[in-house]
Parts: structure tokens; sequence; C-alpha cells
């Protein structure tokens, strides 16, 4: 048995009005990797940032390295070697590497300058040690989100962590990255000695990396279990409560005409640069077109023009035969197109206004809802809402309540019950499930495939691959805003399609060396 | 309406009716500070703004310009869109009004007083869409051109009344009175309250109408809280803006108008003391909710009205309504902090018992 590095005992963290974590107690120990998976909400984040001293518990006592905390601090957590990376980094951008590692602890010169040199062969030393391959000269907005996580490592590193705590780490790295990071953690663990703990909810990763796993559900700790005496079923039983059944989407087999026809488009990002290089696409009725791709290769810049919330560069769009050049948001909603964008709250919702008045957004001027167009008839409102409201299952005490104090799975809800109901055979979905719970995720599935098999064109970008490849009848791979790779359904898998959206084209992947990521190579321990 | 609704309006007028309690009980303080007795004062006050047909009279005649410009405040503000000038563009309107009034003097009363009104408000709302299409179409920041035309107007309109329009007797920094017979009956002998109040009213009540319960006012409400949702769901927000602005500037056109027709018969210089900026703390204290801007314009034309009186009577000087209004201002301005902080407590102690 090794040594138990921190103990929770009766645990309790309440926060006004809610209990975000019950009476927890367990046990991490030294040298192994746990993962503490559970649903948005379920008070994973609460207890690891009580672990880190961000905060300390209404109840309890935490036992770091048999020594009783008495008080929570982060300052005080990292003196005893606790380092956590955040799900957002916390880098300066334009920093580089090394000073980003070492700032808050740099080496001075005269005091008041941060002696480089030294910085840099600190970081040297560090990646040498570690077997983390960083430039350090290179500044953070120059490399990939992959080498911006481990430099996040690095600096817990630098600071004398030896217990690491990983805030869904993989949720914004490819395959690939995901790959080198489980093997950056294995070495931490197996040949240093470190201990690691990840929170996530993606099962496959926690089956494949962890060595314990903790469910947490409701703020409670369902249970720790070996990963090795649980698969992927009973660990997402436990974390939602009841069987969860992923069934086959019954896909019907349609095939209708093509209602979206792209051709060269062109776009630019915020900054003003080309986002989009000159892209085609075809969408037919009835079909599920997957956007794979790492964020900020231009999917978003994509939906953009196709919605009209940012204009096209070059190129051409006809949706169901119409050319969208120049056209409104409005004037393309017209032509049959609902759209559920990727950033709610910036884009899909008014936080401010009740969920009654999210739903009726684009209906206002409809005969159906306000006399000529005029006059909002609230009880026929107010009816409307209620039966989205049950029928896309919102959980929420009721149509007047603000958006803003929903969960983000019964604000995507909101969202994606509007949109649906316009019954628009195009639509443009982005992101349908981020932030959403397991058991939401299954019915925006279901509702996805349903509007398919009513036969509507369905463009569908997304983050999560699993969630492309379970829903798309063909997938296409963005990088740098070209297309890389076309895809049936069942032509590719996930692994290799990781490939394409690291801008490879060839099939022999794998063994080439010419990954185009900088200087970013796992190097040391193969 | 739902219960959710119903406890969000009563929790504000809660939070409302602390923050006017606390302003008067540290305007008691300072009074007691300055050896007066507060409770002689706030009577005095009270009996200056109601204590006679008269006072009663002239409490609700300064109703008129806080609702009108209250409303302006509101329907920007609303729509996201800043309308500062509403003082200019009141200048402005009461100008045009006035130069209807002493100029076509043989028109019917009720065409001459609908031709300065609509004068008024076309004037007021073109002069208020000059910032909105540099807003809209230029990013130009609003907050900053209306108030900077606020002095152009009034500067421009002193101009008007001391050369081109100056009066013919008498150099007083005014035009020609307008013609009698259009000038609004008086409802209480020797006080300023006239007709206006009633045409105040219907405005009121059309704002309030067009706001809560039109598709328009719902897309006004949705272009100011969330201009990206608007435009994705299909609002023009240019319209929409350019609209609320328009608007809101034909309200303090009008404001203008009821000044020359209900209480000046014609137009001076110096025709309003800051009543859109009065108007627009009624509005930002009730958070633009129409019905809520007639009530807080009773209740500062009392605190303008008893004021008068309660120096006159205590020799406690009217600024102290300055202070009092003021510190209201802060505690609403905090009121979602403080209410947070409150109901924070409120769990907790429920928690521990």
């Amino acid at each position: 048995m090794q040594e138990k590095i921190i103990e929770f005992k009766n645990v309790s963290k309440r926060f006004p009005g809610v209990l975000a974590n019950a009476h927890i107690t367990m046990d991490i120990r030294k040298g192994e990797i746990f993962a503490v998976v559970g649903e948005n909400g379920a008070g994973k984040s609460t207890l690891m940032k009580t672990m880190y001293g961000l905060h300390a518990p209404t109840e309890g006592e935490v036992f770091l390295h048999g020594k009783k905390v008495e008080k929570f601090s982060p300052s005080y957590a990292i003196e005893n070697g606790i380092g956590m990376v955040h799900q957002h980094f916390m880098l300066v951008p334009s920093f580089t590497v090394a000073e980003n590692i070492v700032l808050g602890n740099e080496k001075r010169k005269h005091r008041f300058f941060v002696n480089e040199p030294e910085a840099t062969s600190v970081v040297n030393d560090l990646c040498k040690t570690y077997g983390l391959a960083v430039d350090p000269d290179l500044k953070i907005e120059d490399v990939s989100v992959g080498i911006q996580q481990r430099v996040e490592i690095l600096k817990t590193l630098y600071r004398g962590a030896d217990i690491l705590i990983l805030d869904e780490p993989t949720a914004v790295l490819t395959p690939q990255e995901t790959d080198d990071l489980f093997k950056v953690i294995r070495k931490l663990v197996n040949e240093l000695g470190k201990t690691v703990i990840i929170i996530t909810h993606k099962l496959n990763e926690v089956l494949a990396l962890s060595d314990r796993v903790g469910v947490m559900r409701q703020g409670k700790l369902i249970g720790v279990v070996e990963t090795a005496s649980v698969d992927e079923q009973q660990l997402a039983e436990m974390m939602v409560g009841r069987e969860v059944l992923f069934d086959k989407l019954d896909k019907k087999e349609t095939s209708g005409d093509t209602l979206i026809k792209a051709r060269d488009i062109m776009a630019l990002d915020k900054r003003g640069f080309k986002a989009l290089k000159g892209i085609d696409l075809d969408i037919r009725a009835g079909e599920i077109l997957g956007i794979a791709g790492i964020e900020g290769n231009g999917q978003t810049e994509l939906i953009e023009v196709l919605s009209g919330m940012s204009p096209l560069v070059g190129g051409a769009i006809e949706m169901r035969g119409k050319n969208i050049d120049g056209l409104t948001p409005h004037e393309i909603r017209e032509i049959g197109v609902a759209h559920i964008p990727e950033d709610r709250l910036v884009t899909g919702l008014s936080k401010e206004s009740s969920i009654e008045d999210n739903m009726l957004m684009g209906l206002q001027h409809n005969d159906q809802f306000s006399t000529k167009g005029i006059h909002i008839n609230r009880k026929k409102v107010g009816d409307y809402a209620n039966g989205l409201i049950e029928k896309y299952d919102v959980r929420t005490a009721g149509k007047a309540v603000k958006v803003g104090s929903l969960s983000g799975g019964n604000m995507q809800k909101v969202v994606i019950a509007r949109e649906f109901s316009f019954n628009t055979p195009i639509l443009l979905i982005s992101q349908p499930t981020r932030g959403v719970d397991i058991g939401a995720i299954e019915f925006i599935h279901e509702q996805i495939i349903q509007k398919r098999n009513e036969g509507c064109a369905i463009i569908l970008v997304s983050a999560e691959l699993d969630e492309i490849f379970r829903l798309s009848d063909r997938i296409i791979t963005l990088y740098e805003g070209e297309i890389t790779g076309e895809f049936k359904s069942g032509e590719i898998s996930k692994k290799d399609i990781g490939y394409y959206m690291t801008g490879k084209r060839d099939k022999e992947h794998g063994t080439n060396d010419k990954k185009e990521t900088n200087s970013t190579e796992l190097k040391g321990g193969e | 309406m739902e219960r959710v609704k119903m406890k969000e309006n009563m929790d504000y007028l809660m939070s409302l009716g602390t923050a006017i309690f606390a302003a008067l009980l540290i305007g008691a303080m300072i009074m007691l500070f300055y050896g007066l007795n507060p409770f002689v004062g706030y009577q005095a006050l009270l009996v200056g703004a109601f204590g006679s047909k008269y006072s009663i009279a002239t409490t609700v005649a300064k109703m008129v310009p806080l609702i009108l410009t209250g409303l302006a405040t509101a329907i920007s503000f609303r729509s996201g869109i800043f309308n500062i000038g509403g003082e200019g563009q009141l200048y402005l309107g009461a100008f045009a009004a006035a130069y209807i009034g002493f100029t076509f003097t043989n028109l019917p009363v009720f065409v001459a007083i609908l031709l300065a009104v609509l004068a008024s408000a076309v004037i007021g709302g073109l002069y208020a869409l000059i910032p909105a299409i540099l807003k809209v179409y230029y990013q130009v920041d609003e907050v900053i051109t209306t108030i900077m035309l606020n002095s152009v107007a009034i500067l421009f309109t002193n101009y008007l009344v001391n050369y081109p329009f100056a009066a013919d007797q008498g150099k007083m920094g005014g035009t020609n009175m307008i013609d009698a017979a259009y000038k609004f009956p008086k409802l209480v002998r020797l006080s300023k309250l006239n007709t206006s109040i009633f045409y105040t009213a219907l405005i009121a009540l059309f704002i309030y109408y067009l706001l809560q319960k039109t598709s328009f006012g719902y897309n006004f409400k949705m272009v100011g809280e969330n201009s990206v949702f608007s435009r994705y769901a299909g609002i023009s927000n240019k319209l929409y803006m350019i609209g609320a602005m328009v608007i809101s500037g034909g309200l303090c056109g009008i404001a203008g108008a009821f000044e020359v027709y209900g209480t000046h018969y014609r137009f001076l210089q110096n025709i309003s003391p800051g009543f859109f900026f009065d108007g627009m703390l009624v509005a930002l204290i009730v958070r633009n909710n129409p019905v809520g801007i007639v009530f807080m314009s009773l209740f500062f034309a009392v605190l303008k009205t008893g004021s008068t009186s309660m120096e006159v009577a205590t020799g406690i000087p009217s600024e102290m309504v300055l202070v009092i209004q003021s510190i209201i201002i802060l505690f609403i301005a905090g009121e979602q902090g403080f209410m947070e902080k409150y109901r924070r407590f409120k769990l907790e102690r429920k928690e521990v018992a």
C-alpha cells in the first residue's frame, strides 16, 4: 500500500444556496494517477480548488503529506508541492516560454531586471529533467495549445510541484497532442515519482490513463474504483446515476437536393487575417456534414459567413439556389436557415431576458404571436414557451426565469429549442454540446439526428471528435482555413483523422517526422 | 405575471425603498450636524409640496418635463445607445415650437399646437439623428457627441433669441410671445399646472405600450441587451438604434415645446435648468421602467417643490435635496452589489440556524 499523500476527511463546501461538496472522504496515494470524473456542476472543480487552497472547506479536514492543512491558500499549497494546471491557461501571450515559466519566481539582475539567459537555461534544464521539449525563446502566442499546456506543466514543476492537478487537460487538444500529454503524465508518475490528479469528463481517457477513479455526482463522491475493474458504461452510470444508453442513433437513409453549395469561399478572422482560404462545400438535404479541426482553423469563420454574421471576401455561397453574398443574417434566415452558434452567451441568447423572451426571438413579428406583427400576445407566447420547455426538457422554475441563471446545458436547450422550432431546411450547428451534461448530450444528439432524418441539410462544427463521428454522414477536416481531407462516415478512425487536422494530407502518417509544430516533439523517454 | 418576475420586481422595490429611506436618513443626519431639526425640515418639505392646492399643482406641474425626458432616456438606454444630449434637443424643440407660435398667429388653435408639437419633435429627433448616424455607421461614441451637441444647441438658441429672433420689446434673452390663444390653459390659478400634464400622460401611456407590449419594444430591448444576439436573430440593430435615438430626441423636443406653451409662452435662453439631466436620473433609478419613471418623477417633483418651502420655513438650504437625490443614485448604482451581499448574509444565517 502506497503512502497517502492527500486525505480528505468528511470535507464539505457550501456556497450560498448550494452544497458543492458533501461529506467527501477519500485519499490520493503517492505516485498514482487519480482521475476525478463527474458531470458539470458535480463538484469536481470545487474539490480541486479546496485542494489547491483557493477556498477553505466549510467543514471537514484535509491532510497533506499526513499533516492537517490549517491554512487554505494557494501559496501554502505551492509550498507543499501542489501545482495546478487550469483549464484556461494562465499565461502571458506576449512573453516567451521561459519568461512565463519563471514568472513570479524569476532570478533578478540588480533587483529589477529579469535574468533572461538564466531563465532560458533553467527552462532547458527543466525540459531535460522531465523530458518535455519546448523552445524557451518562443513567444506563447506563437506556440500551439499543446505546447502552452506543456508550459503550464513546466511552470508547476519549476515551482517544485510533486502533485499536479490537471483540470480538463484534453479539452483543447488534438488526439495526437492528447497522446503526447498522456506520455508525459505517465513519465512524470512512473519515472519521476510525481502524483497526478486529472479532472475530466471524458471517460475513455480516464480508462486509458488513470490508476483509480473518483466519481462525483451532485456534490457527493459516489465511489472510488480501481480503473482496471470498470468499463466506460459502468463509469457513465455512476456519473449520471442511471443507465446511460449510447444507443446507436437511428439514421435513416436519405438523399436529397444539394441545399448548400459553396465555391472557393474566403473569409477573414477578427484580426483581419485570412481564416478561410478557398473552400468548396456541398451539403445535401438529409445529410450531416461534420467539420473536424482544432479550434481556430477556420470553423468559426465558416459558420459566420454561412450565417451572414461576417462578410464573404471571396467565392460564392448558394443556399437553396440563392446567392447569399451581401445578405444580412435576417435575409439568410428568410431563405430557411437556422443557426446554433458556438458561443451561446455571446451570440445565442440574451441572459438578461427571460426564457420566454429568448424563445420568442425571431417570431416576434409573426402573426402567430403578435397582432398585425405589433401587439405581442403574451398568452400565446407563454404557451409556446411552456411547450418548448417541456418538449426540450429545459429544467427551470418557469418561463419567466432569466436565461442567465440557467445551467449551461439548459441554456443550450433554450437555443436549440428556438432554432429547431423554426423548422428550416438548413441548420448550421456549432459546438452543440459544449459544457453540456451527458444526459443532455444524448438528448441533443437525438434531436439533431431527427432533424437529419426529416431531411435537413446540416453542417456540424464541433471540438468533440466523438460528436463529429457519432453524428456525421460525411466529415471534412479543416486546417488553417483549408480542407485537408474528406471522408465518408466509417472511412476513417478517430485516431487517424488527427493527422489531417494537423495539416497532413497524405495517408502515410506516423512515420514521417515532418510535423509542422515548432520543435514540439516529445523527446526523452523514447 | 409569473411569480419569478413578481419577486424580482418586489425585490427591486424593496431595494429602492431602502435606498430612499437611507438617503433621507443621511439627509437628516446632515441637518442634525448643522443643528437643525430634521423632523421640522422634512415636515416643511412635505407641506411645501402638498400643503395647499397651489403647492400640489406646482408639484404635479414639475412632473411634466421629468416624465418626458425620463422616458426619452429610457427608450435610448434600453436600446443600448446612450442619448445624453436631451438638453440640447429640448432647447431646439422649444425654440421650434416657439417659432411656430409667434410666426403663424392666425391658425386654428388645435392646428397650431399640433404643428408646434410636431415641429419640436421633428427638430429634436433630427438633432438626435446626427449622433445616432455617427454612432451606427462610424462607431463614434454617442455619449461624447451628444454631450457636446448639448452645448452647441444651447449656445445656438442663445444666439437666435438674442439676435435674429430677439423679442421686439426689451432685451431679455427671449423671443416674442406666442399667440395668446395657443397658450395651454392653466388648471389651477396662479400655479404652473396646465393641460400639458394630460398630453404628457398620453405620451407616457404610448411609450409604455410601445416598450412593454409591442414587438418593436421587444426589439429595442433585445438590441440593448445583446446586440450580437439581436443581429444573429435577424433584427436590424442599426435601424433600432437610430429609431430609439430619434424617438428619444423627439420626446425631449416635446418637453421643450410644453415648457414654451404651458409655462413661459415664449422661448427663453435659459428655458431649462437641466430638466433632461434630472429626467435621466429618474430613468436610471427605476432602470428605464416607464411606470417607474412616472412615480419617480413625482418623488423628484416633491423634493423640488418642497425644498424651496423648506428653505424659506426652516433655513435648511434647498441644496439638501440634491444631496438626497445623489445618495439615492449612489445606493441604486450599488444595488446589485449590496443585494448580493445581503442575500449571502441571509443564506449563511439560515444555514447556521
